[in-house]
């Protein structure tokens, strides 16, 4: 999974160096350091570095295909699952913030994030779901004066 | 002005109502920050800094400040009573801190975390008090070369105290000085990477990035390890002891090892790229080689909790000096830092204590005040950030969410943020699982235009040489420092590294 991290990132710095090399110019008409300069540079070091972590992890792999001791930065084994539901949940929460503002979206997806992982505690999860959106309501909107993402459709209550 | 007058200056400016209570909020929410785990003073610093907005420059500073140097004193109470770091720089905290909660200790140790914690933050704020003045008259002869120099100096430090992994810690650092091309050019008004968006015209901004990073990305790491399917842990009752407060014995032992730890503390703070962590590591082995009884260490030895607190709460002071004399932060939550300080209009630097006396000795005093409010909340209200301690992380986790989603929009009303804070919270994921230091990618996020504006401006005045740089004084002086930090931080990691190795083997 490392590598397939790192060669997302490969991707992303070869099309980073790509536009730095063929859309930016290198210098200004005047002589100078033109908008290319630092990008180049950056674009370049990016891939030199990928591609060397490439190869040690491929050397890790293969040195624990031989039975050896997992490579330093080889993750944990652990809970994909969860991560996965957490981050669907999140996506979710984004796209209620936009359809219906900050507070009917947060009840919803607290509600919901809580009885996925907090289950069979409904009273508790209900109160959460409830209290907890209603107090960062009060604060950020009525105490602070910030911006609270406003609803694409009101809710007729 | 002599800076006793600065002094006083600053605390009348510090001391109004409205400033004393930013302050104590700020001191509150920053123990909150630091007991929760997997929730560092980045993250917190990042999720409220857009709160602060409709404050008053002076107070929204220092609660910031607060908030800072308040997590240091948080991250404790978790390390002494549940052996968990609240925050990494506390990390060194557990190795004695829970051994003598478990010897049923814990109050007494509760209450020296809290005595060392204001000794070293006092002591810190101190020598800034005495320090930034000299760093600053020195680096007034600063032009853009020694600027870019230092703007790497920053992120070489940072990539070299990732130790084995630095390599991805180089590949981090240039994702984030990648960010920070994006945007029009303002020399030539060229567009770069803004893909004919009208929201990246301005760059990427940097508040969503960090608290993606440092905000949801640890939320993710800490649901793949299971954090929240764990219970309460084994807290330690500290209410059932007959002793709560320590012996005066505790006080007397450990009163050099409180000045050793302040002295060592802020020295290693100011070096860009160290930070508290190294420091309260390098403190403990300092201690543990000094010591008469070296075999007690690990098993509750008070010596051995007092010398990483005074430790980091000293580094976290230091880490203030080249912020606010150099305007070059040495780890992400300074760069937080000086985040809000661009965002207020002001321009850390050489110039910056002159420029705006009353802003920053108002600061500096206001630390000094921040340090006598967090001994006396830490002292008195454990109960309440027990209490805290004692929220199933499966209730937390879901909340943290909703205030960084609700953060970020805060900042520009920009739904585009939130997605980018989104995106950016899978990418600090990976990068927290596979060893990449998403803390080397926004130094470099905020580090990286200003680095790139200092060298273009240096090859207009040298007409396309490097050899500017080996012809300053002041270049070649930060080149040299920079050989001998990157010689000896390793050193000093090692160091320190050996207190975590034998700790663990003890354990």
């Amino acid at each position: 999974m490392r590598i397939v991290f790192l060669l997302a990132l490969l991707s992303g710095a070869i099309f980073y160096s790509y536009i730095a090399f063929f859309d930016l110019t290198f210098l200004t008409r005047t002589g100078r350091i033109g908008p290319g300069f630092f990008p180049r540079l950056v674009g370049g070091g990016m891939i030199v570095m990928t591609l060397w972590a490439i190869v040690d992890a491929l050397r890790d792999r293969r040195a624990m295909a031989a039975g050896g001791a997992p490579g330093a930065d080889d993750a944990p084994s652990g809970l994909w699952r969860d991560v996965i539901v957490l981050l669907l949940l999140v996506l979710g929460y984004g796209v209620l913030l936009r359809l219906f503002g900050g507070y009917i979206s947060t009840v919803v997806y607290l509600g919901l994030a809580l009885f996925i992982f907090n289950p069979q505690r409904h009273l508790q999860n209900t109160a959460v779901a409830i209290i907890f959106p209603s107090a960062v309501y009060l604060a950020f909107d009525r105490l602070l004066n910030a911006n609270m993402p406003p609803a694409l459709f009101n809710l007729p209550f | 002005m002599d800076i006793f007058s600065d002094l006083v200056l600053g605390l009348s400016v510090a001391i109004t109502p409205m400033n004393m209570l930013y302050l104590l909020i700020g001191a509150v929410v920053g123990m909150i920050v630091g007991v929760i785990p997997g929730f560092g003073p980045s993250a917190g610093l990042a999720i409220l800094l857009p709160l602060t907005f409709g404050m008053d420059p002076v107070g929204a500073i220092m609660m910031l400040a607060a908030i800072y140097y308040g997590s240091m004193y948080g991250g404790t109470i978790t390390s002494i009573l549940l052996n968990t770091p609240g925050e990494s720089a506390t990390v060194a905290s557990t190795f004695d801190g829970y051994p003598l909660a478990k010897k049923g200790r814990a109050g007494p140790a509760l209450v020296m975390q809290a005595v060392a914690s204001f000794v070293g933050g006092t002591v810190g704020v101190l020598m800034i008090t005495v320090l930034a003045p000299m760093f600053s008259q020195v680096s007034r002869s600063f032009g853009p070369p020694e600027y870019f120099l230092l703007a790497m100096m920053g992120l070489m430090t940072l990539i070299v105290m990732i130790g084995s992994n630095w390599k991805l810690g180089v590949i981090s650092a240039l994702i984030g000085l990648a960010l920070g091309t994006v945007g029009v050019d303002l020399e030539t008004g060229q567009g770069r990477y803004t893909f004919g968006s009208a929201e990246l015209i301005g760059g990427i901004y940097f508040i969503p990035i960090a608290i993606g990073l440092f905000g949801l990305g640890e939320l993710f790491y800490a649901f793949y390890t299971g954090m929240h399917r764990a219970g309460e842990g084994t807290l330690v009752d500290y209410r059932k002891e007959t002793r709560f407060w320590p012996t005066a014995h505790d006080f007397l032992s450990t009163r050099w090892t409180m000045v050793r730890g302040s002295i060592l503390g802020f020295v290693v703070g100011v070096i860009p790229g160290a930070g508290a962590t190294i420091a309260s590591l390098m403190a403990y082995s300092a201690e543990r080689s000094l010591s008469k009884t070296p075999e007690n260490f690990g098993k509750g030895e008070m010596a051995g909790l007092v010398a990483p607190e005074t430790a980091n709460n000293a580094a976290s002071s230091g880490a203030m000096v080249p912020l606010l004399t150099l305007g070059i932060p040495g780890s992400a939550s300074t760069a937080v830092l000086l985040a809000a300080f661009m965002l207020w209009g002001l321009r850390p630097g050489p110039l910056f204590m002159e420029q705006n006396t009353e802003l920053a000795w108002g600061l500096i005093a206001s630390m000094y005040l921040g340090n006598i409010i967090l001994l006396a909340i830490n002292i008195f209200a454990i109960p309440l950030f027990v209490l805290i301690v004692k929220v199933p992380y499966r209730l937390l986790g879901p909340c943290i969410v909703v205030i960084c989603a609700l953060g970020t929009f805060t900042v520009n009303a920009s739904f585009i943020e939130v997605w980018l804070m989104l995106a950016a919270s899978i990418v600090g994921f990976f990068m927290r699982m596979y060893g990449f230091s998403p803390a080397a990618l926004v130094l470099a996020l905020v580090l990286g235009p200003l680095a790139e504006q200092a060298l273009r401006q240096t090859m207009t005045i040298s007409r396309g040489s490097f050899d500017i740089f080996f012809e300053r004084t002041a270049s070649l002086s930060i080149i040299a420092l920079t050989i001998a930090l990157l010689v000896l931080l390793p050193l000093m990691g090692r160091y320190g590294g050996r207190a975590k190795t034998s700790s663990k083997a003890k354990g």
